[in-house]
Formats: structure tokens, C-alpha cells, sequence
């Protein structure tokens, strides 16, 4: 009985056998393959109750409906509405990656902080909103003494017309500032081509549903001029050139209606003014000027085919000429929109089924008048530092480059404190990387982004607004849709941080700022201001609270039914326009030409006389040359009061750098404000972004002058800066100019877009848009060095 | 009570090409809705993951009469592997039986738990369709991007394929709702996938090839549908509609002239 | 001639013995000893029986954690007429009435303390006489807090399982997977796999997997040993549980 070898091989043997036959190795086995199918780290969502919350989407000026699937708390995926006017059902790529923006929390502001760190360094330190107001309201509050309120300044992404922008342009008059500078959207050039030439500055609104003709004037690397019927490449900043080409085709073979041209257009034919000084109508200019062969030497285009595409474009009994580059987040040119404008007046299809169509603006109240103190007073006589709205551009509302730009050349700090809302200038505004240079000379900066924008990077106080998807906000009117539309936005989720609806916080810092400006802002609460502002659409009577997608209020009325709007009272109308989002008048009363436009001459103007106010009353001053030189006008006599091209000034040598750069946008890339989600990434080709590195498009006949092959590095240098690229060939490409997208190159957030590709607007040398004094974006002079 | 038993489906789509605008939408409606995991580095396009992958190609011509069409591809859910046999290339390599083909709704499934990372159905797969998981799902500690995670799709580990399923836990969610209308039978909008339903420009269709009155086998029978590689005779069910010749010409590796031999041309 | 076959095949006459032999130190054929002595069998059982010891007994034990639920729940007191409990023509409808399925065809498992609230709806006033009910109404009624229940029945992430369509559309009972749940007064306390996290219920309570009744497992092979019998084989498609 002693434990020698042999036993000790019996007793393994005995235990072995005896394991075999108890469960455990085949259990064992079982729950270890388990085990490698469950590691920790791989997530494992939560089930619980499936809800929908219906809301709109403001990644965009887009505006659309969205519906979001949440599982108990949580928000997990976002889908466009069926029953949301904007969009039938579907959702672009950004607002598909909505969900990424508000979870991630290395890219968001979580509380309010100030810094303490060097400017730029990152660093800052929790402080609570008490104190966090405090500090600003001070800071109103000491240049108010001063005397100086006009150093406190605003740069506002929110869209026009909202009545978030609203309120920040009510706190600025309130405290005395005229420096309240927008973001410039293709909004401020609709705007300003209606004015002139159908004198009211409401939405831009076509006919699309009734239209059989569409002819766009975008820019052509676009994905969905990949779509359209007819593709016309005119080089960029041609486009006024290319319109008036078909214009002449369409003068010249008498193929423009008549009647209206006669009856309600201002400035066609010859024409003598009160005091007898002969002027040169439209006709007489586009026919001199614009023939197709002088048009196809502008354009690059053959002259046979402005000529057929004049002729399909008149021939089509609802043609419609819309005008814009991109997505609509940056400005166009002045002349160039009314000259697109014109194609619309020339085959009268204005104010008609499938036409433009001139609107009023939706019947909202206005807030009261607000009650100036002294020092408001005297700060608003302050000339704005943009220049917008003098005589020199009295039709633009806000020059961002001209802000930036006076800042830089002034020797002291122009502005003490700015303030940012629901914008990254640094990044998005086309500069050259002016505006960040500009910050330097601002002591006080004030972001209320949610995001960590590079624009907040450099901010002393951060008071962060809720995303999208945690606050309710308006929508007012979504540009080129034919119907007034209001839309109100619901929090989709609790807000999951401490951050605060940046309409609230101006009703507390108003209040803390006390005096005229409390009392400007009686509201409590940001959701009173805007209610207060419905109310205005239900006095207007009429208006519907519900859309229904598969048969909408317009194909039903067509059908004869009616449409009664579904509530009594407003507060049952408000609370339908909560849970909707919508508040909807599907009916457009033509109304007859007569009393259709409020141009001085009541007629549509080709001839725009309060351009020739402006222009008079600024020669006054001087002369007549140095007004237009002012203005930024070099045409002569009076094309300069009609739609006309203007060839680009360049301050660079063309010899030196002898190809155009067109920065684009991009549909999957978000190139305003808000960061790009990291899903988009995904649907981004290897030829756009590679690894850090991002393309531009090249023509192959171009990239082969420079010896260059399909992914050669290259710098790409204009009198601003220099950045580097990788060619992507693209038979796409019009010779000679180079493309590159919008929403690369970013500094700021996270390792999904931190250093990836590079920023054309770092290179943009924008000149001025004639008559507007917008930024001209889309043709920096540039050369090419191969690496 | 005894169970009716239902016909069999045939989940299948088809994409106009002429309506799709190459906007990324699909890709990303896809990846939101199935959890599919985003890296820091997307560029990659051998390493990262799109079911709904989206491509460009071109007439060739020059400047400015180039022609651009773009195309998504999903997984086609084959229905044959070419040889004859009722099931697709992927399943027949398959080691594990991790992937097989249900043929009552005719749509190619993919159990991760089951996955041994093997690849041989990515080689095998003609369109590349399947992606392997070279990294766990990427969701870093700190930054709570796992809040948006949907609990209808189970998140992919290292080391398994993954790749299109048609939505299939939509067709769940969708027969689940039927059911607690005490319906077996459904209709032909209930169960469509995240892309069909996301394309801004109502691009993509989708529905039962095997029921006549579905929008999508109508468009199917159009002269100008065409499905990738037709020839290997993988008989997928996903289809493709394009009126531009040489579009058409370029979904399968035509010799000089047979193209015009075999298809019927537009104009 | 010689055959190496042969000479091969003559040596390995008795072959067995003689390696075992060979093993032995010190022994040769004369000192022989059967492998197989008592002493010998005394140290096979000494491996043998802890061995059967470990696999059958200690290691179930070990292989599951212990974890109290939240508070107790009698089953049996909530489905008593006598004292107004929650009535039904089946034991399905019983169930049912608060495991429900919400309007999307969904199955809410285990309720949410709104359920309770249904009823419980005031904390100060219990409508019976038990301690753990009034602990119930101060601890989650008043605070509005959800009772943090652990799951008895939860299966793998990689799992879909649709109730609606076995209660509702199969007409399955309740039992037939969880078994005589409703009749206990205590809640049993849960055992979770402490390799695979899930819980005792899913393998089995049998640590050998042998399954007595339906509701004793809940593995594939069960789901589908069913769907076999009942008829339903294209159910064991794989997506129609996985997910």
C-alpha cells in the first residue's frame, strides 16, 4: 500500500476516468466557447421599450423631418419622416449620422468651463452657469459704463429668420451694439436678388412639384449634377455669363413671353428717364454683349450648345431657372442670381404653377419694440465694422470678411468680447485663415457651442448649448420650398449634460445684465418667446398642424377637399404644433401682377432702380467711378443697374499662379458648423480621403501638363498658403481648375476627423462680389507643385 | 391548431442607377441600423467595414462629356453558386455552418457566435461583399458612442465575418407588430430595409420577388434591369436598373461586341 | 528464409504484459505482480470516486455564482382569487396580464415597476398585510425607482426570441419553457454561470443537461428539438433566432 509509481498511475488513471464520466469536461467545453463568443469589452446594447419621437433635424439649413428610435433612455437611430413636408421619407447622410454627434462626448462641451490654460492650449476649468453668467454679464455691463458697447460683437450661424437669431439681434440692440454679424448663406443672395428685382426679400420659393423644366445653375462637380438632364460646365464664376448667353438666344429668337415682359417688367426696352437721360433696356444689352459665341468664350462652353439649350429651356411650358453652388450653406453672387432670375422673367414664369414664386414672409408676431436706453442708443449710431447695410453694400445684412478684415487692420482691439453662436468662423469661413488671426486680437471670446469646434478652442468661457436633439428650436421656411412653413424641433432625449438651451441663457444673461436690457427679454423661458411668435400664425388664421406623406394637403385640395385646420383655440393648435412640429399653409393665391411687386417701380425689374439709388447717393459723395470702385463694380454705364457678368479681379500675378481653385462641398462631409459624424467617413472613397491625406480633383489633360499620376502628392499654393493634397484624376474636372472639398482638415475634436485632409478655405484669397461684397469663394488663383 | 404554413419568400431588391446620386446616405442608414463598428481610419477600404458599400465609375470619356453613375452594393443573397447548386458560394465553403441560405425568404444569414474567421467565404464571394473583423468593434472607453448601439443587431467581435442581412431583424420587428394585429400576412411596406427606407431619391426598392403584385418584381422585369455578373449564373437577388448602355455594359465582363449581341439597347 | 513479419508477429505474443513489465523498475517475469491487486484498486477509487465527487457535486457548485434578487415576489399570492389577485381563464391569460406584450408585438419580460404601480399605486397604503410588500412601497414606489431584478431566463445577445409568435400565434403555454414559475411563494436565488454570465436556468439546473421536462433547458438544441417536433423545421433557419 505504499504510493509508489505504479499506484500513483492508478490513482490518475482512477481520477481521469472518474472525470470523464461526471459532466464537466463537455460542460467546460461548452462554456468556454461560450465565453470567447462574449468578451467584456465587446458592447452589448441594452434591450427595453421601442419609441419613436417625431422632430426636425437642423444639421442643415435643410431642415428636415426626422424620427428617432429609442430603446427606453437611449436615442439609437435616427429616420426621416414620412410626414414632414421637407422630405418624403428620406434623410441625407449627415442627419442619418445625427446619433454620433450627441453620444460622443470627446467632441461635445459637457458643462460650462473657463480657461486656464494659454489661449489654443485646451485647457480649461469647471465653473458652474451662476458663475459662468456672471462673468459675461459683467463683462456687458463694463463696456455699457464705458461707454463703449459697440465692442461687444457676434458671429450667429443660426439660420436666418429664426427666431433664435432673432433673439441674439434683439440682445445686441438691447445692449447697444450694431456689430451682430451673420454667417453669409445663399440665403443673404436670394434675399438680396429678390429685393432688387421683385422687391421683397422673402424666401426664395419655386414651384418644383409643377415645374417640367429644371434648369440648375450649381456647380458642376456636384453628385447630383451627376443626375441632371442637361450638364453645362460653365467655368466657375461664369454662370451670369452663361444665363445671359441663353438669354440672348431666347431675346433674339423671340421666343420670351410678351406680355409679361411688357406689362410687369421695368427696364427691358430703351427707355428715357424723368429728366430725359436715355438708358439702354435689358434686351439691347444682352443683345450686344452676350451672343453665344462671346458667351462660349466666357464660359469655355461651344456656342451650339447655349444656343439648344436656350431653345429647350424657353420651349418647356413650366421651365424654372434656379441658382446656387453646393448645399446652400455659402453665399452665391448678386448679379449672377438675378441674371439666373431673368431666364425666369424672360418666359414669364413668375408668380405661376411651376414658377418662382413671391412670397410673404410666414405671419409671425414680432417681438415688441425694444426700448432703447441711453448708451444703446448711442452705441447703435456706431458704424458697424463690416460695412454691411452702408452705402457701400446697403443691401447685405452682415460681411463676415469685412468684419474679420477691420479687426486685423485696426492697431487696437476693435472688439473687446465676442460672442459665437451655432458657428466655427475658424474653420468654415473662406479667409484664408484670417479669422483665426483676428481672435488674437480679441481679449474676450465667448463660444456656445456644444461642440469643441476650433473656434472654442480658442475661447476664454464656454456656456454649451444642448444639441440638436436635446432642445426645441424653430425652423422658419426652408429655402426653395413653395409652401410657408413653420417647424418646431422637440428634445429627443433628456439632455444628457449639463448644458443649457443658449435661448435660455440669453433670458438669464439679459436679466443679469438688468436695466432696459432685463426688461427687454420679460420671458422666462425660451419656449414663451416662441410661442409667443406662433401665436402671430394663428391670428393669421388658417394653416395646418399635420402633413400627411402619402396624400398630401395640396393633392387633396386638388381632389376638392378641404383644408380645415384641425384646432379651435391656440393653445390646442400649440400643443398640435409640439407633438407635429409643423405648422403648414399648402395653398399659394397667386396674386395678380398688379400688386405683386413691391419694386419702387411696382414692376419686376430688370433695370433695378434702387441700385440706382445706391449707386446715386453714394456718388454724391464723390464720384461716380469712386462709388462703383467702392462697391466693388467694374461694369459700366447701366449694365451696372441690370444683371450682368463681371469678369473676377485677381490680386495674384496669373502668370505666377496660373490655375483656379474651387473649394466644394460635399453631400457625406459636413462642411458648416457641425463636426462630420464618424459614420460618413465610411461612405467617403479612397480617392477623396486616404489615410490623413485628402484629394483634389484634377482634369487628366491638366494633372498631365504638371507630369502628375492618379494619387501624386502635390502642394498647392495661392498668395494666402500653401497646403498639400493628393491628385485624384477626374475626367469630371473642367481643365485647368482644381477641386477640392469642404469639411476636411480639421484641428479640433476627436481621432475621427482631427488632422485628416487639409482645408481649402486655409488658401482661400476671396475678393468681393460685386455690389453684395459677399466673399467670392470659388476662384482662388493657385499652382501646382508636384512632390 | 395546426400552423398554415406560409408560401415561401424571396426578399430581393433592385436600385436604379439613374436615380441614385451617389450620396453616401445607404451606406450610413446601414451601418446606423446594424451597429456596425467605425473606426478611427475608414480610408482603408480592404480593412473597414460597409455592408452597403458604395462605388463610381465612369464612361471614360473626356472632359465634357464624361458620364458618372454611382452604384451601392449590398450583399446579393444568391441564391445558387453558379454551379448549379441551391445555395450561394459563400455557404458551400462555409466550415462552421455559419452562414447558410433560408429559402423561405430567400435571404443568406451570418451567425458571428458560429463565425470561425476562417474567410473562406470572403474569398469566395464574387461581389466582396463580406468583411472580416480585423479589430473588436471600436467603442473607446470615455467616449460613450455605445449609447447609440440598437439591441435588434448583436455587435461583432475580432476575428468573424460579417456582412449584409437585408435587415433581417426589421422583417422580425415587422412580423412581430403583425402579429399582435393577429396577422400572419405582410404588407408589402412593413418590412423594407434601413437603405430603401433612408434614400433621399427613392432610389432603392425592395420587397418579395415572388409576389407579383410587389413594386419590386415588376421593376425587375424591366428590359433595362440587369443584375452584377449575370453571367456566373449566382442568380443574386439584387438587381440593378440603368437606361445608360454603358452602365449596363459594365456589370459583367462582356468580350468585345457580345454586350450589344445579348442586350437589348436603349434609344 | 525468415520472415521479419513472422518474427515480429511472435514477439508480440503477450506483448502488453511484457511492456507493462518493462515499466516496473526492478521486476522481471519471475516476480510478476498483477497490475490489478486490492491495493491497487483502493488507488484507482482514490482518483476515481473524488473525481466523480468533483465533477458531479463540487463543480456545479463552484461553476455558479449566488446572487439574492432585489426583494421577494410571490407568485402564488399575485395569481390568488382569495385575496383579489390577477384572474384569467388560462394560466397563459394569467401570465400575460402582467408579463404582456406591448402594442408593437414586443414582450416586456419582467415588468416594469410601472406595472406594479398599476395597482401598488399608493405607497402609503399596502393592499395586503406582508413586511415585503410595504418594504416594496418605500424602497421603489415612493422613490419612483425601478426594482433592479435579475433574470432568470435572459438568453445570449446573439439570441432573438419572439414570444408573440409562440404564445400568441403557436399557442405554446407559458410552461412549457419556464416551467412552474408561477407557482412558487419565495423567488428561487439566482445562479449565473460564472464563465458565461448567463444564468442556471438556460443549461439547466441538471448539471449533466439531462432534461426531464421542456422546461428544464433552453439551449438551441431544445428550441429546435421542438420546431422539429411540432412540424416547423423551416424555423430552424438560422435567423429566425439569431440575430
Amino acid at each position: 500500500m505504499e504510493l509508489n509509481r505504479r499506484n500513483f498511475i492508478k490513482f490518475v488513471v482512477g481520477g481521469a476516468a472518474g472525470i470523464q464520466m461526471t459532466p464537466l469536461p463537455w460542460k467546460l467545453t461548452d462554456d468556454i466557447a461560450i465565453w470567447t463568443q462574449n468578451w467584456p469589452w465587446v458592447p452589448v446594447p441594452p434591450v427595453g421599450e421601442f419609441t419613436h419621437v417625431k422632430s426636425i433635424c437642423n444639421l442643415c439649413p435643410g431642415g428636415c423631418g426626422i424620427e428617432v428610435r429609442k430603446v427606453d433612455k437611449r436615442a439609437v437611430k435616427i429616420e426621416g419622416r414620412t410626414d414632414y413636408p421637407v422630405n418624403p421619407g428620406g434623410i441625407c447622410p449627415l442627419g442619418m449620422g445625427g446619433l454620433q454627434l450627441l453620444y460622443n462626448e470627446s467632441i461635445r462641451f459637457t458643462r460650462p468651463m473657463k480657461r486656464v490654460g494659454p489661449r489654443g492650449s485646451g485647457k480649461f476649468m469647471d465653473i458652474t452657469w451662476e458663475e459662468a453668467l456672471n462673468i459675461l454679464a459683467a463683462r456687458i455691463s463694463t463696456l455699457r459704463k464705458n461707454g463703449s458697447p459697440e465692442a461687444l460683437a457676434a458671429v450667429d450661424g443660426n439660420p436666418i429668420r429664426s427666431t433664435m437669431s432673432l433673439l441674439i439681434e434683439r440682445l445686441f440692440k438691447a445692449i447697444g451694439s450694431p456689430n451682430y454679424v451673420r454667417i453669409p448663406t445663399i440665403e443673404d443672395t436670394f434675399g438680396m436678388a429678390s429685393l432688387l428685382m421683385q422687391g421683397t426679400d422673402g424666401p426664395m420659393a419655386c414651384d418644383l412639384e409643377n415645374a417640367d423644366y429644371i434648369l440648375s445653375f450649381g456647380s458642376g462637380l456636384s453628385n447630383t449634377a451627376s443626375k441632371a438632364d442637361q450638364w453645362v460646365a460653365a467655368k466657375p464664376g461664369t454662370e451670369a455669363a452663361l444665363a445671359l448667353g441663353l438669354c440672348h438666344v431666347i431675346i433674339k429668337e423671340g421666343l420670351y413671353d410678351t406680355r409679361f415682359v411688357n406689362d410687369h417688367c421695368f427696364g427691358f426696352n430703351d427707355w428715357s428717364s424723368a429728366n430725359g437721360k436715355d438708358h439702354i433696356g435689358f434686351k439691347t444689352m444682352v443683345l450686344d454683349s452676350y451672343s453665344p459665341d462671346k458667351a462660349g468664350q466666357i464660359t469655355g462652353l461651344a456656342p451650339g450648345d447655349i444656343v439648344s439649350l436656350a431653345k429647350e429651356f424657353a420651349g418647356a411650358k413650366a421651365p424654372v431657372a434656379i441658382c446656387g453652388k453646393g448645399k446652400g450653406a455659402l453665399n452665391g453672387s448678386l448679379y449672377e442670381f438675378m441674371a439666373v432670375n431673368s431666364l425666369n422673367a424672360l418666359v414669364g414664369n413668375i408668380n405661376r404653377p411651376g414658377g418662382v414664386l413671391v412670397r410673404d414672409p410666414l405671419p409671425l408676431n414680432p417681438l415688441p419694440e425694444v426700448e432703447l436706453d441711453e448708451i444703446a442708443l448711442q452705441g447703435l449710431e456706431k458704424p458697424r465694422l463690416d460695412l454691411a447695410g452702408s452705402m457701400k453694400h446697403p443691401f447685405t445684412h452682415s460681411l463676415i470678411n469685412n468684419f474679420t478684415k477691420a479687426i486685423i487692420d485696426s492697431s487696437r482691439s476693435l472688439v473687446d468680447t465676442l460672442l459665437v453662436f451655432s458657428a466655427n468662423p475658424v474653420h468654415t469661413i473662406p479667409d484664408g485663415g484670417s479669422f483665426r488671426k483676428a481672435l488674437k486680437k480679441i481679449p474676450f471670446i465667448v463660444s456656445f457651442s456644444p461642440f469643441q469646434d476650433e473656434t472654442a478652442y480658442m475661447a476664454d468661457l464656454i456656456l454649451p448649448d444642448h444639441t440638436y436633439l436635446e432642445k426645441t428650436e424653430d425652423f422658419i421656411w426652408p429655402a426653395g420650398l413653395q409652401y410657408p412653413l413653420y417647424g418646431l424641433s422637440q428634445p429627443v432625449v433628456e439632455p444628457i449634460y449639463n448644458t443649457k438651451n443658449t435661448g435660455d441663457v440669453i433670458l438669464d444673461l439679459a436679466k443679469r445684465i438688468g436695466a432696459s436690457i432685463g426688461s427687454a427679454f420679460p420671458w422666462s423661458r425660451f419656449e414663451e418667446v416662441l410661442k409667443e411668435r406662433v401665436k402671430g400664425l394663428f391670428d393669421s388664421a388658417g394653416g395646418l398642424v399635420d402633413h400627411d406623406g402619402s396624400t398630401p394637403a395640396w393633392q387633396r385640395q386638388k381632389e376638392g377637399g378641404e383644408l380645415n385646420p384641425d384646432y379651435k383655440s391656440f393653445e390646442e393648435m400649440w400643443k398640435k404644433i409640439k407633438s407635429t412640429g409643423l405648422w403648414y399653409r399648402p395653398v399659394h393665391t397667386y396674386k395678380t401682377r398688379e400688386v405683386l411687386f413691391k419694386t419702387p417701380t411696382g414692376k419686376f425689374e430688370f433695370f433695378s432702380s434702387k441700385i440706382e439709388l445706391a449707386v446715386n447717393a453714394l456718388s454724391e459723395k464723390g464720384s461716380l467711378d469712386t462709388a462703383l470702385c467702392d462697391m466693388a463694380i467694374s461694369g459700366k454705364g447701366d449694365e451696372v443697374f441690370m444683371p450682368h457678368y463681371e469678369t473676377t479681379k485677381y490680386d495674384a500675378d496669373r502668370s505666377v499662379y496660373p490655375l483656379l481653385m474651387m473649394p466644394y462641398e460635399m453631400i457625406n462631409l459636413a462642411s458648416g458648423w457641425v463636426p462630420t459624424p464618424p459614420f460618413l467617413n465610411k461612405s467617403l472613397f479612397d480617392t477623396q480621403l486616404r489615410g490623413d491625406e485628402s484629394f483634389f480633383e484634377i482634369n487628366p489633360g491638366t494633372a498631365a501638363d504638371y507630369n502628375l499620376k492618379q494619387g501624386d502628392r502635390a502642394i498647392i499654393k495661392s498668395p494666402e498658403g500653401k497646403v498639400r493634397a493628393r491628385a485624384n484624376l477626374s475626367e469630371g474636372a473642367m481643365p485647368d481648375i482644381i477641386y477640392m472639398p469642404l469639411g476636411f482638415g480639421h484641428t479640433a475634436y476627436d481621432e475621427f476627423l482631427q488632422g485628416k485632409g487639409v482645408n481649402p478655405n486655409d488658401i482661400v484669397c476671396a475678393g468681393k462680389d460685386p455690389l453684395s461684397g459677399l466673399p467670392v469663394w470659388w476662384n482662388t488663383p493657385v499652382r501646382l507643385i508636384k512632390l | 391548431m395546426k400552423e398554415k404554413h406560409v408560401p415561401g419568400k424571396r426578399y430581393g431588391m433592385i436600385i436604379d442607377l439613374d436615380k441614385c446620386t451617389g450620396c453616401g446616405t445607404c451606406t450610413i442608414a446601414c451601418a446606423a441600423e446594424n451597429n456596425v463598428s467605425v473606426r478611427s481610419d475608414e480610408s482603408d477600404k480592404e480593412r473597414s467595414i460597409t455592408w452597403m458599400e458604395l462605388f463610381k465609375i465612369t464612361n471614360g470619356k473626356e472632359f465634357p462629356h464624361t458620364e458618372v453613375c454611382y452604384f451601392p452594393r449590398p450583399c446579393m443573397h444568391c441564391e445558387e453558386d453558379g454551379r448549379g447548386h441551391h445555395q450561394p458560394s459563400c455557404v458551400s465553403v462555409c466550415v462552421a455552418t455559419a452562414t447558410k441560405l433560408d429559402h423561405n425568404t430567400g435571404i443568406v444569414s451570418q451567425v458571428y457566435t458560429r463565425c470561425i474567421g476562417c474567410r473562406y467565404c470572403q474569398a469566395a464571394c464574387p461581389y466582396k461583399a463580406r468583411y472580416f473583423n480585423w479589430w473588436d468593434a471600436y467603442f473607446p472607453k470615455g467616449k460613450g458612442l455605445e449609447r447609440y448601439l440598437s439591441p435588434e443587431v448583436s455587435p461583432r467581435m475580432r476575428g468573424v465575418v460579417e456582412k449584409c442581412t437585408f435587415c433581417h431583424h426589421r422583417l422580425m420587428r415587422a412580423k412581430n407588430l403583425a402579429y399582435a394585429e393577429e396577422r400572419r400576412e405582410l404588407e408589402e411596406d412593413e418590412y423594407i430595409t434601413a437603405c430603401a427606407e433612408a434614400c433621399p431619391a427613392q432610389a432603392i426598392t425592395f420587397g418579395d420577388l415572388n409576389n407579383p403584385k410587389h413594386r419590386v418584381s415588376q421593376l425587375i422585369k424591366s428590359p433595362y434591369a440587369f443584375r452584377l455578373l449575370e453571367r456566373l449564373n449566382t442568380k443574386p437577388k439584387v438587381y440593378y436598373l440603368s437606361n445608360k448602355d454603358w452602365v449596363r455594359k459594365l456589370a459583367d465582363n462582356y468580350l468585345p461586341g457580345e454586350f450589344e449581341k445579348i442586350m437589348k439597347l436603349s434609344g | 528464409m525468415k520472415n521479419p513479419a513472422n518474427s515480429s508477429e511472435k514477439s508480440s505474443k503477450g506483448g502488453w504484459m511484457s511492456f507493462l513489465k518493462g515499466l516496473i523498475p526492478g521486476n522481471n517475469d519471475s516476480t510478476f505482480v498483477p497490475p490489478f491487486s486490492l491495493s491497487g484498486w483502493i488507488f484507482l477509487l482514490a482518483g476515481l470516486i473524488p473525481a466523480l465527487i468533483v465533477g458531479w457535486l463540487i463543480y456545479p457548485m463552484a461553476l455558479y455564482s449566488k446572487q439574492p434578487q432585489p426583494m421577494n415576489f410571490n407568485h402564488v399570492l399575485h395569481l390568488d382569487p382569495d385575496v383579489g389577485g390577477i384572474e384569467g381563464d388560462t394560466e397563459t391569460e394569467q401570465c400575460l396580464y402582467c408579463h404582456e406584450f406591448r402594442d408593437d408585438g414586443s414582450f416586456v419580460g419582467i415588468p416594469r415597476l410601472a406595472k406594479c404601480t398599476e395597482c401598488h399605486d399608493d405607497p402609503e397604503s399596502p393592499l395586503g398585510e406582508t413586511l415585503e410588500e410595504k418594504d416594496f412601497l418605500e424602497k421603489y414606489v415612493a422613490d419612483e425607482k425601478e426594482i433592479p431584478w435579475l433574470s432568470y431566463y435572459r438568453q445570449p445577445d446573439c439570441v432573438y426570441f419572439s414570444h408573440i409568435a409562440h404564445v400568441r400565434m403557436g399557442e405554446m403555454e407559458c410552461r412549457t419553457c419556464h416551467g412552474d414559475h408561477h407557482k412558487t411563494e419565495n423567488l428561487p436565488t439566482y445562479r449565473a454561470n460564472i464563465l458565461t454570465g448567463y444564468s442556471i436556468n438556460i443549461w439547466g439546473k441538471n448539471i449533466a443537461g439531462y432534461k426531464f421536462n421542456t422546461w428544464d433547458r433552453m439551449k438551441m438544441d431544445d428550441c429546435a428539438e421542438c420546431h422539429t417536433k411540432k412540424g416547423h423545421e423551416e424555423n430552424n433557419a438560422c435567423f429566425v433566432c439569431h440575430k
